[in-house]
């Protein structure tokens, strides 16, 4: 009898140490998923505009998720220390719930992370970039939103279009119907810029001379903090889900083996 | 004697055959060739003709190469840019003087010659010899002409064609993804797995609690000791013991 009893009570530490874990975990998923919201390298308008923005989508569900997960724990420690087998079994349903959103959140984050591919950022730079013409405000909004954002990309990360400045002579564009290719053939945000912001050499740019534009492609700028949202959301809310499995299981087994 | 002077005097007005045919410019430069402009290497170290000739670039489309004519001057309605390339097969322009093109060339200085800046001028009628951008993709080819007053003096030979870039249109660009990558099939198919063992565990905990419920033997219920008491009001000295 003895035995059972040290067998209970090390199994009653674990469960509250794997609530304790779980419950810290909640709260850096909260901080981390709020951090991804904030947008930090203002990419936000680029998956507006695609109507492609599920990743946002899963970052806010984290959010939640993870307060309720530093909420479930404590409710966990109080049920395990008290062995009440009513306070358990609501523990465990709602922990199933909270599971269930974040596998959602999981897997929609690093579905729509497959979908964000150079092409897509191509073609969406190319139709909207300096769009002059746009269709109703919905339109007008993106487009003003895209401009912005490659403008400061461009001029922040010393790139030039998604794989390189020969995107603007290799497809016509939005750019291209108000902009001449003689005297444009490519944005002069692509251009060496001075500390004034203007460029350093605009017939060296227009020329295509290296050091006076820039050759380099804007997708490692774009893909980098893309990935990173959408992996930190996916693969960290994995490794929480898999350690809270194994915290409910032994829960589950805990609340058999108690009584009323 | 006259035979002689009429010799010299043929010299004299002679065109010079030039070897060199002009090329396009490095292609390191990103802009060698667009859609409407191109870059050429600039003719140095070519002509060794007085200060006072004028070096003019011929560009022609291919069917006007093999009867141009040189005596053509610049200007005139059959070499003007606006009329390119309809009524005037070729045109004239970026026309400068030995000077601009100082012999040798120094080391690492880009020398080039950017056929197609001028935008300004390009529909004014008045300026015949714009350089302006090249209305298609081509294919054209070019020479450079030397002229004294209005004699050609000098020519380079033409060069090979060059075509220009035709811009494609964007929506023949495929945007779709490339599929699933193999990091989101496998958590995706770890966590339906992990979710539907602990769903299967929770319908086992309701079994398990509803069988209970109904009287089934729970596993840790501490046996109820049974304590018999005998009292002896008369052998008080002989109690049995009490048992837990």
């Amino acid at each position: 009898m003895a035995k059972s009893d040290d067998g209970i009570r090390i199994l009653q530490g674990l469960l509250v140490f794997g609530n304790v874990v779980i419950g810290m975990c909640g709260i850096a998923l909260t901080a981390e998923c709020i951090f991804f919201v904030s947008d930090p390298h203002g990419l936000y308008p680029l998956l507006e505009a695609t109507e492609n923005d599920d990743i946002y989508a899963a970052a806010w569900i984290g959010i939640f998720v993870g307060f309720a997960l530093f909420a479930l724990s404590i409710l966990g420690i109080v049920g395990v220390i008290k062995s009440n087998r009513t306070l358990l079994l609501v523990y465990i349903i709602l922990m199933l719930i909270t599971y269930a959103f974040e596998m959602a959140s999981c897997i929609t984050a690093a579905t729509h992370r497959d979908f964000l591919t150079p092409n897509l950022f191509l073609k969406q730079m190319l139709e909207r970039y300096q769009k002059s013409e746009p269709d109703n405000n919905n339109d007008k909004w993106m487009t003003e939103g895209v401009t912005k954002t490659w403008d400061k990309l461009m001029l922040q990360n010393q790139c030039c279009g998604v794989r390189g400045p020969s995107d603007w002579q290799e497809y016509t564009s939005a750019f291209r119907i108000t902009n001449n290719d003689a005297d444009f053939p490519w944005p002069h945000n692509c251009c060496v810029m001075d500390a004034r912001g203007s460029p350093v050499n605009l017939d060296g740019c227009k020329l295509g001379v290296p050091g006076y534009y820039n050759s380099n492609g804007c997708y490692d700028a774009i893909s980098g903090p893309m990935n990173t949202h959408a992996w930190g959301v996916a693969w960290f809310g994995f490794a929480i889900l898999c350690w809270t499995f194994c915290v409910l299981l032994g829960t589950m087994f805990y609340w058999s083996r108690t009584e009323y | 004697m006259f035979p002689l002077l009429l010799l010299l005097l043929a010299r004299a007005h002679g065109l010079e055959e030039i070897s060199y045919t002009p090329t396009l410019a490095s292609p390191t430069l990103g802009g060698q060739t667009t859609a409407s402009t191109f870059v050429l290497e600039q003719p140095r170290c070519v002509f060794k003709v007085q200060d006072s000739a004028v070096i003019w670039l011929v560009v022609a489309v291919p069917e006007a190469v093999a009867n141009f004519n040189n005596s053509v001057g610049p200007g005139t309605p059959e070499r003007a840019f606006q009329e390119f390339p309809t009524k005037a097969p070729a045109y004239m322009t970026l026309n400068t003087t030995l000077l601009n093109y100082p012999c040798p060339k120094p080391p690492g200085e880009i020398t080039v010659l950017r056929v197609g800046s001028e935008t300004n001028c390009s529909k004014d009628e008045m300026r015949p010899t714009c350089n302006g951008p090249l209305p298609g993709p081509g294919p054209y080819r070019v020479k450079f002409l030397a002229l004294e007053g209005s004699e050609p003096v000098a020519q380079t030979a033409w060069s090979e064609p060059i075509t220009l870039r035709t811009a494609r249109q964007p929506g023949s660009i495929p945007a779709m993804g490339s599929g699933h990558s193999a990091g989101m099939i496998a958590l995706t198919s770890i966590l339906s797995i992990l979710f539907a063992i602990l769903l299967a565990g929770l319908v086992a905990m309701l079994v398990f609690w509803s069988s209970d419920a109904c009287g089934g033997s729970s596993t840790f219920s501490k046996p109820e000791a049974v304590t018999v008491r005998r009292y002896n009001t008369h052998h008080v000295y002989d109690q049995p013991p009490a048992r837990l």
